[in-house]
């Protein structure tokens, strides 16, 4: 099972590269929707490796995938078409990174995320590879950080959650299922709002840039 | 009834008042508000001669006891000062309606924050109040407002993140996230250490401690009053209590020196900031998080220290909102927050000019107020720990603060022309002198205090 859970791992690690590389919003959105139903697959699998907790986890799975692989998407694409008349024209300005520099900086942070957790918990948690997730972690802040465009930061951000779910349930069995619920009602909320607040900024702030800024400095 | 009912009243009560905010009646949304915060206050007032409740979801001891009695403190002195001072924001995002059910809902998540037994339960609360606050920032429609709620959305969201890894941590090597089973028993090994650690920064992230700050000026310094002092007085604290949950959990000499560190760093900065600031919310903003610091320093030290910081978190709380409760009817009158273009407020507003001033010398630590005697406490307990020359280190520091704050703020009130007309003195100014006064009265409950932390000191 440890295998299946690496080329899991791998595959999210991949989307989350390609997202680096792509520009266009939509897009984007539908490669976090793609990493939201491999989480899901990863929770159905946990299951049927732990049958003392199989139920809760195809729950945590079925959840997964309507507010993270559907709803979530759904809101912020519904969003962006409100925003804008051509949609899927809808695209990353000024990307920080090409596709070469993002290549590079992902495998020095997959190379991190190896260093820290080979030197620091393998000795105690002993999991084969579970430095995959915080590989994710460090690939998210950088999606998070190189972009301005405010929809990729929040994909960027959620990423982030995709990769303490992996890293909850792969190194340490899991959350409780209160908690993993209220984890996702709260992630639900949060694009709500965000959407919300990314419109009316798209329509204003974005116009006038440099007057905001000088105004939040110090 | 049941006991544990009486313990989630508060919760109810905010939760119900959202609820009846969407009536379409006029003004019920106001009344609603007042009645509800009234009542959470009466039940938190109820709590404090309550014994210690504890199951599989509650624990609430006397930290928490306090922290619900200072939430509902500032909770009804913004239901208050906001019916009157909503009418002068000409632009607003939303409807006074959907205002009262954010904020109600706001406090109610932070009630659930400091009431929860589970630690996953609580970062699922403070996570809540990210939700249900980001939008109260930027109820003035403009550019830089939305901007702010946009920063503290993704910057919040993402140190709190790192608490959720925290929590799997603690989770992963306790195997139970329940405050009271990790105080029978906790493993003493490398990942659990590590996931307080990260809780104490993640958590730190929504306190506004260094490095993770950098959100907080932005929002109080741009969000309208009422919502700057419900931040600052007490979402700033409801996060620290979370980490003094979990130092409560594992006080081992390597979390205290690391949250200590993280404490004398966040007055550092806050305190150098503050001397170059022009904008006086963004200076009073960071003067919260030196407090923050303070408090952070106070818990990492414990005893006496711990005393000294939940005494710095009440009066504080009361202060601070009256300090941005008066910073509302300023901006009311100057519409500008550059402090260069505000002068003369003793003669154009003396009664919330006078107010200011003495609760900038309050937030800043002058004596007789209850922060100065809270702040007593800490370097009582950090001379006893470290000696006398980090304590004059930090003693500088708050020196710098006092001086940046207080002297700013008084060129803002005394300097001037002798000619300017008086403006029209606003009712709820008195909100923030009530605040105020109970800030100072704070110091005759201290014994209280301690006899509720007895368990804790």
């Amino acid at each position: 099972m440890n295998q299946t859970f690496e080329i899991l791992g791998f595959l999210l690690i991949v989307l989350t590269l390609v997202m680096q590389w792509e520009i266009n919003v939509q897009r984007i959105i539908a490669l976090f929707s793609a990493s939201s139903f491999v989480i899901a697959l990863f929770l159905v699998l946990l299951g049927l490796s732990r049958p003392n907790e199989e139920y809760m986890l195809f729950i945590l799975a079925g959840l997964t995938i309507v507010v993270r692989g559907i709803t979530i998407p759904l809101v912020m694409n519904r969003a962006l078409n409100r925003l804008n008349d051509k949609p899927w024209r809808v695209r990353e300005a000024k990307p920080l990174l090409g596709v070469g520099g993002s290549i590079l900086l992902s495998l020095v942070l997959i190379a991190i995320g190896y260093f820290i957790y080979q030197n620091s918990l393998y000795s105690v948690l002993k999991v084969k590879s579970g430095s995959v997730p915080f590989a994710l972690f460090l690939q998210a802040s950088l999606l998070i950080i190189t972009h301005r465009h405010a929809y990729i930061q929040m994909i960027g951000f959620l990423v982030m959650e995709n990769a303490v779910v992996m890293l909850s349930g792969w190194v340490f069995g899991g959350l409780p299922f209160i908690v993993e619920a209220g984890v996702i009602l709260d992630l639900l909320g949060l694009v709500v709002v965000s959407s919300l607040i990314i419109r009316v900024r798209e329509h204003s702030i974005l116009k006038v840039g440099d007057t905001v800024e000088s105004e939040l400095r110090g | 009834m049941h006991q544990d009912i009486i313990y989630l009243l508060p919760i109810f009560f905010s939760l119900f008042g959202a609820v009846l905010c969407v009536l379409p009646v006029k003004y019920v949304d106001r009344v609603v508000s007042v009645i509800a915060s009234a009542l959470s206050l009466a039940v938190a007032i109820y709590l404090l001669f309550q014994p210690v409740y504890i199951d599989h979801y509650l624990y609430i001891d006397g930290l928490s006891k306090l922290l619900i009695l200072t939430i509902a403190l500032v909770y009804l002195s913004t239901v208050l000062y906001s019916l009157t001072y909503l009418k002068h924001i000409e632009n607003l995002l939303f409807q006074h309606r959907l205002y009262y059910i954010l904020l109600n809902i706001f406090v109610a998540t932070m009630f659930f924050s400091v009431s929860m037994d589970n630690l996953g339960l609580i970062w699922v609360g403070i996570e809540a109040t990210t939700v249900s606050s980001a939008l109260l920032i930027a109820t003035e429609n403009n550019q830089v407002t939305i901007e702010s709620a946009w920063r503290y959305v993704i910057i919040v969201s993402t140190g709190l993140v790192i608490s959720l890894i925290a929590v799997t941590f603690i989770y992963g090597s306790a195997g139970t996230l329940s405050l009271h089973a990790l105080l029978l028993h906790h493993p003493d090994n490398r990942v659990f250490l590590i996931g307080i650690m990260l809780g104490i920064v993640g958590f730190g992230t929504k306190a506004g401690i260094f490095p993770m700050h950098t959100w907080l000026p932005d929002v109080h310094g741009k969000a309208p009053a009422p919502v700057s002092a419900i931040f600052s007085a007490v979402l700033l604290p409801v996060a620290l209590y979370a980490i003094a949950r979990l130092i409560q959990v594992f006080p081992s000499e390597t979390i205290k020196l690391f949250a200590f560190v993280l404490g004398i760093l966040t007055v550092a900065v806050a305190a150098l900031m503050m001397t170059v600031q022009t904008n006086y919310k963004r200076m009073f903003a960071y003067s919260s998080m030196e407090n923050m610091g303070m408090i952070l320093i106070g818990i990492s030290l414990g005893g006496y220290g711990l005393l000294g910081a939940v005494i710095i978190i009440i009066s504080h709380g009361l202060a601070k909102s009256s300090v941005f409760f008066l910073t509302g009817d300023v901006l009311s009158i100057s519409h500008t927050t550059d402090m260069r273009k505000v002068n003369g407020l003793i003669q154009r507003l003396p009664r919330a000019a006078s107010a200011l001033f003495v609760a900038a010398m309050a937030v800043t630590g002058a004596p007789p107020f209850a922060i100065f005697v809270g702040e007593l406490f800490i370097f009582a307990a950090l001379i006893a720990q470290y000696g006398w020359l980090l304590a004059l280190v930090v003693i500088l520091f708050l020196a710098i603060a006092f001086i940046s704050v207080n002297f700013k703020t008084g060129k803002m009130i005394f300097t001037g022309s002798e000619n300017l007309k008086r403006e029209r003195s606003r009712t709820e100014t008195w909100v923030a002198i009530v605040n105020l006064a109970l800030s100072f009265l704070i110091i005759l409950l201290i014994p209280y205090f301690e006899t509720l932390l007895k368990n804790l000191l």
